[in-house]
């Protein structure tokens, strides 16, 4: 993310001595200013991660005061391990699968808000309340719902005459991944649907207008007109939405537990698993920085990308 | 045409209306479970509690510690949104007003930050924060989140104070007051929907966090909400009225907060996601 700022300062120009004085205490102050920050962030950001790259390199339990330097094995593990390249695929499929369902759902929900006549604010709270939830309780409430025997989903399938339909919609490893996908969308799809809306809101309807009157229908219209003009936000969305899938985390612990057996398990799953409960945080650390630079390499592919399709008005 | 244009409307907020109904039955769903009785939930999930049943929160906040796990969600979200409001605004400030490299680069360094995920450096940050005795006591949490939305906070302080008039503070310097006093007494309070975003934003992350708080609390103790239900869905896994009942408390608080203050939700999120 790259913010500008504009540094012109007109008083740098007739700087008078006074001025200047001035000048140099505000110096003093801003650094002072910024320093709780500073030391706060340096100390519980900067630091633990930079550890991380060295223990990374170690086989350190989390426990023993003893670390020892193993060079680069943590990593060959990976590259070998077959579990960790099962979470690779699952957090791959994850976050494609979320990236496209999520954009799309929010868009979508961001023209309907947008051009429906009527309680238009009360429909834009409702699709933004599932984002309010924490994702165990989200987790939760879906468990119940895609319950096997008392579940909501396969009662409503033999309400419909789908028996057949019925699913052990978390307990089969071929639907647990795409139970998790599906109610992760209807958790996060509110959250992008109003990056959209702010989107929508900002195309001049004169330019939608003047295209109504050369004779381009609605369809026509969104796709020619509104749809270029949402690139940045879409650009915004899908960065946002890619790195909040390659960290799911809450809802596999409490709807599958990464499994059944390894179906749901993630990258970050595996972090998780390896550090706290097998007691490998150097491996744990090395998986962890794998994720970091998977993250950064895909968001700033993404950013040039979409950033080349975007409009400027 | 015009007859045409009715009927497109009747369409749009029929589809509109189906879809809210979908996304609204889950949050449904749990409000209305939480006052039925387990074999009611069990017997058919679907329909509506016979009786509003309140045993199963009086169980909750009777014969379990979920109490003492709300207070600590209260406190940890309170006293992070207090010192992120004691210390991100200042710095906010002073990279925006006082434009210099060296602020630019600071910046940079903060945002930065926002890229690094969380699971990228815990492991560590729990050896650091038992060095500092943090470790096992709310206060190791409240110093991680104030530390982890240092970046995103002068983001949203940044953009903002680019549409504040510099005139006031100048002039209030000219009178007298310190570039402090001048910051807390006149620039602070014209930032007030900036920091009503921030406050939103953050508390309801911190509210609904889980993986810290499970971490770094001490174990055997009631620890937050959010982790309590987690673990009310291993062991209880038979109370599902009990755990709505759960998830119930910790969702009221937020919806109330959201209907009050929804357009900062919207607004931060919008300049927050924008401005990046």
């Amino acid at each position: 993310m790259v913010v500008q700022q504009q540094h012109n300062d007109p008083a740098k120009a007739i700087a008078m001595p006074a001025v200047k004085k001035k000048r140099k205490k505000w110096q003093w102050y801003a650094l002072l200013f910024i320093l709780p920050s500073f030391i706060l962030y340096t100390l519980f950001v900067i630091v633990p991660t930079l550890s991380s790259v060295y223990l990374s390199f170690t086989s350190w339990d989390g426990i023993s005061t003893e670390v020892r330097y193993i060079g680069l094995s943590n990593f060959e593990e990976i590259i070998q391990s077959e579990r960790v390249h099962n979470a690779l695929r699952n957090t791959i499929i994850i976050t494609v699968a979320l990236v496209i369902l999520e954009n799309l759902a929010a868009l979508v929900l961001a023209v309907l808000v947008d051009q429906v006549r009527w309680f238009r604010n009360m429909f834009r709270s409702i699709f933004y309340f599932p984002v309010l939830l924490s994702g165990i309780v989200m987790g939760f409430i879906w468990t119940i719902i895609l319950n096997y025997n008392f579940g909501v989903f396969n009662q409503l399938l033999i309400m419909v005459g789908l028996e057949s339909w019925m699913k052990d919609w978390l307990g089969d490893p071929n639907y647990a991944l795409l139970s998790i996908i599906l109610s992760t969308v209807w958790k996060s799809a509110g959250y992008y649907m109003i990056i959209y809306l702010a989107g929508l809101q900002s195309v001049p309807g004169d330019l939608t207008e003047a295209a109504g009157i050369d004779g381009a229908n609605r369809w026509q219209q969104f796709r020619h007109i509104t749809f270029p003009l949402l690139a940045g936000a879409m650009t915004v969305c899908m960065v946002l939405s890619m790195i909040a899938a390659l960290k799911i985390f809450d809802q596999i612990a409490v709807m599958t537990d990464g499994g059944p057996g390894f179906a749901t398990e993630t990258l970050t799953y595996i972090i998780y698993k390896v550090g706290f409960g097998e007691m490998r945080q150097g491996f744990g650390t090395a998986m962890a920085l794998v994720l970091f630079l998977l993250i950064l390499i895909v968001t700033i592919i993404q950013v040039k990308f979409f950033r080349k399709r975007e409009v400027q008005l | 045409m015009e007859k045409r244009r009715k009927v497109n409307d009747v369409l749009m907020f029929m589809a509109t209306l189906l879809l809210a109904v979908i996304f609204f039955f889950p949050i449904f769903f749990n409000l209305m479970s939480a006052f039925k009785t387990n074999p009611e939930i069990m017997r058919d999930a679907i329909a509506l509690p016979k009786s509003l049943n309140i045993e199963s929160f009086k169980y909750l906040l009777t014969e379990t510690e979920f109490p003492a796990a709300m207070l600590n969600s209260l406190l940890l979200t309170v006293l992070s949104v207090v010192f992120m409001v004691l210390i991100i605004p200042m710095a906010g400030y002073a990279i925006e007003r006082h434009n210099r490299t060296w602020t630019r680069v600071i910046f940079t360094f903060y945002l930065a930050g926002m890229m690094i995920p969380f699971q990228a450096y815990m492991i560590p940050l729990f050896k650091e924060l038992k060095m500092f005795g943090l470790y096992g006591n709310l206060a190791g949490p409240i110093v991680v989140y104030v530390a982890g939305s240092v970046g995103f906070g002068c983001l949203l302080y940044t953009s903002f104070l680019k549409g504040v008039p510099r005139e006031i503070e100048e002039s209030a310097e000219i009178d007298g007051c310190t570039r402090f006093g001048t910051f807390w007494r006149i620039v602070f309070p014209l930032l007030g929907p900036c920091t009503a975003s921030m406050i939103v934003l953050q508390g309801l992350g911190i509210w609904n966090d889980f993986l810290m708080p499970m971490l770094v609390l001490p174990s055997g103790q009631p620890k937050t909400m959010i982790v309590e239900i987690f673990y009310y869905v291993g062991e209880f896994s038979s109370r599902w009225d009990m755990i709505f009942a759960g998830t119930t408390m910790s969702i009221i608080p937020i919806l109330i907060i959201f209907l009050f203050l929804q357009k900062y939700f919207v607004k931060g999120l919008a300049s927050g996601a924008i401005k990046g």
